[in-house]
C-alpha cells in the first residue's frame, strides 16, 4: 500500500490524541500537558509531538481550543459518533452525485424493497447452480 | 468531405456510440473489453473532434504548401488546441475536487479507526457499508454494522472486491470518464453512459471477489449487505445489484470479448486514418 514518508505516524498520533480527548471531554477541556501526561505512559512522544498534533487536529477543525492563563485547553469538537454520523453521511449524500460515486468506491449502492427480493432469487439461482 | 466525415465521426463515438452501447446489455458479460471498448471509443471520439481543424486545412490551403498560409494553419491547430484545453481543464477541475474530497474523507476515517494491519479500517456505525478511499494513500473502509452482519467468507469477498477496485485503479477509469463526461456539452452527453461504465467496473471488481471466495459466498454477501442497508430510491443506482448477482455466474465469453476489442480499434484507427486521407 503506497504511503507519504511521514503521514501514516503522524496520522496514527492524531487518532490516538484524539481518542485521548474522547475519553476525558470534559467541560474545562485538556491541555497539552495533560495529553502528553496520559500519552506518555504509554510509548515515547515528545511534548512538542503533542503540540503539533494538536494544532494539526485544530486546523483541521477536529479540535476546539480556548486560552486559559498561560495554556490552551483542547476539546474535541465533535463526539466520536458524532463525527462518524458526519463521515457516513458524507459517503452517503454530502456530495453531487457524480463526484461521490468516483471519489469513493462502495461495495454496494443502496436497494430498494424490490431488488432485495430480487436479489434472493438470483441468489437462489447460483446456488441452484452449485448444488446438483 | 473529410473534415465532415470526421466531424461526423466524432459525433457517432461521442454522442451516439455510448447510448448504443449503454444498450447492449450482453457486453457485461465481458467487462475488462467492454470497459477497453468505452475508453477506446471515448478517446477516439475525443481524437476526431480534434483532428476536424487539421482535417479542414488542405481544403482551405487549396493545394498550396503550408509555409504559403501561415495563418491559415495557425488558424487551424488553435481550434484544435482550444478543443484540447477544454478537456484539459475539465480534467484538472474534476481531478482537483475528487482529490480534496477522498483527503477530507480519509483524515475523517483515520481519526476514526485504526489500521487492522491490512490497510483496512472501522467506522463505529450500525449501517453495514464497505467502500475504498482511492488514490495516493488508499483505504479500504468497513462498519462496524457490516462485521456484524457478514461471516467471514463473505467479509472476505467484500473486502476483496474493493482490493480490486484500489489495485486495478478503477477510479482513474471512473475520473477519465468523468471528465470526459464533463468537457462534452450537456446536450451531447450520452444519459447511460457513466451508469454502465460503474457498472462494468462493479462487475470486474465482483469477479476478483469470486475468485477469491467463490460464486455463491460473494452472492451471498451482495445479498446480506443490501439487506442491511436502508431502503435507498432515487438514487439511481438503476437496480445494480441484482444484475451483479446474475452477471457472477457468467464465465468467459471469448466472443463478446473479441467484438469489444475489435470496436476499440476501430474507434481508435478511425480518426488518423480519415486525418491521413484528407492530406493525400
Amino acid at each position: 500500500m503506497p504511503h507519504s514518508t511521514s503521514s501514516p505516524r503522524l496520522g496514527d498520533l492524531e487518532r490516538v490524541v484524539m481518542e485521548q480527548l474522547w475519553e476525558h471531554a470534559g467541560a474545562e477541556g485538556t491541555t497539552v500537558r495533560e495529553v502528553h501526561e496520559a500519552l506518555a505512559g504509554g510509548r515515547d512522544i515528545a511534548y512538542t509531538t503533542v503540540m503539533t498534533v494538536l494544532d494539526r487536529l485544530a486546523k483541521k477543525d477536529l479540535v476546539s481550543r480556548e486560552r486559559d492563563g498561560r495554556a490552551w485547553r483542547y476539546r474535541a469538537a465533535a463526539s466520536r459518533e458524532a463525527l462518524t454520523a458526519r463521515t457516513m453521511r458524507m459517503t452517503l449524500d454530502d456530495m453531487d452525485v457524480t463526484d461521490r460515486r468516483a471519489a469513493l468506491l462502495h461495495f454496494l449502492d443502496g436497494a430498494s424493497t424490490a431488488e432485495i427480493d430480487d436479489l434472493k432469487a438470483a441468489l437462489a439461482e447460483v446456488e441452484a447452480r452449485h448444488t446438483d | 468531405m473529410l473534415p465532415l466525415a470526421l466531424a461526423g465521426l466524432a459525433l457517432a463515438l461521442v454522442w451516439v456510440a455510448p447510448g448504443l452501447m449503454a444498450g447492449q446489455t450482453r457486453f457485461r458479460r465481458a467487462p475488462r473489453a467492454a470497459l477497453l471498448a468505452w475508453q477506446a471509443v471515448s478517446v477516439g471520439g475525443v481524437l476526431a473532434a480534434l483532428l476536424v481543424p487539421l482535417a479542414t486545412l488542405p481544403m482551405l490551403l487549396r493545394g498550396d504548401e503550408v509555409t504559403e498560409h501561415p495563418w491559415v494553419t495557425a488558424l487551424a491547430v488553435l481550434v484544435s488546441v482550444a478543443v484540447l484545453l477544454r478537456l484539459l481543464v475539465s480534467g484538472h477541475l474534476v481531478g482537483t475536487r475528487l482529490r480534496a474530497a477522498r483527503a477530507e474523507h480519509r483524515e475523517l476515517v483515520d481519526v476514526l479507526g485504526a489500521d487492522d494491519g491490512n490497510g483496512v479500517r472501522v467506522l463505529e456505525h450500525p449501517m453495514p457499508t464497505a467502500y475504498c478511499i482511492p488514490g495516493r494513500g488508499s483505504r479500504v473502509v468497513l462498519t462496524r454494522g457490516v462485521l456484524d452482519a457478514l461471516p467471514p467468507d463473505q467479509l472476505a469477498a467484500v473486502v476483496e472486491h474493493e482490493r480490486a477496485h484500489l489495485r486495478a485503479r478503477h477510479d482513474l477509469l471512473l475520473e477519465f470518464f468523468t471528465v470526459v463526461h464533463e468537457s462534452v456539452p450537456a446536450r451531447l452527453r450520452a444519459p447511460g453512459a457513466l451508469a454502465e461504465v460503474r457498472l462494468l467496473v462493479e462487475v470486474l471488481a465482483d469477479r476478483a471477489a469470486v475468485r477469491r471466495t467463490g460464486e455463491v459466498t460473494t452472492a451471498r454477501a451482495l445479498l446480506a449487505v443490501a439487506e442491511g442497508r436502508v431502503p435507498d430510491i432515487g438514487v439511481g443506482a438503476a437496480a445494480s445489484a441484482p444484475v451483479r448477482m446474475r452477471l457472477l455466474t457468467a464465465g468467459v465469453q471469448p466472443t463478446l470479448a473479441a467484438a469489444a476489442y475489435a470496436l476499440a480499434v476501430t474507434a481508435l484507427v478511425l480518426p488518423p486514418a480519415l486525418l491521413a486521407l484528407a492530406w493525400t
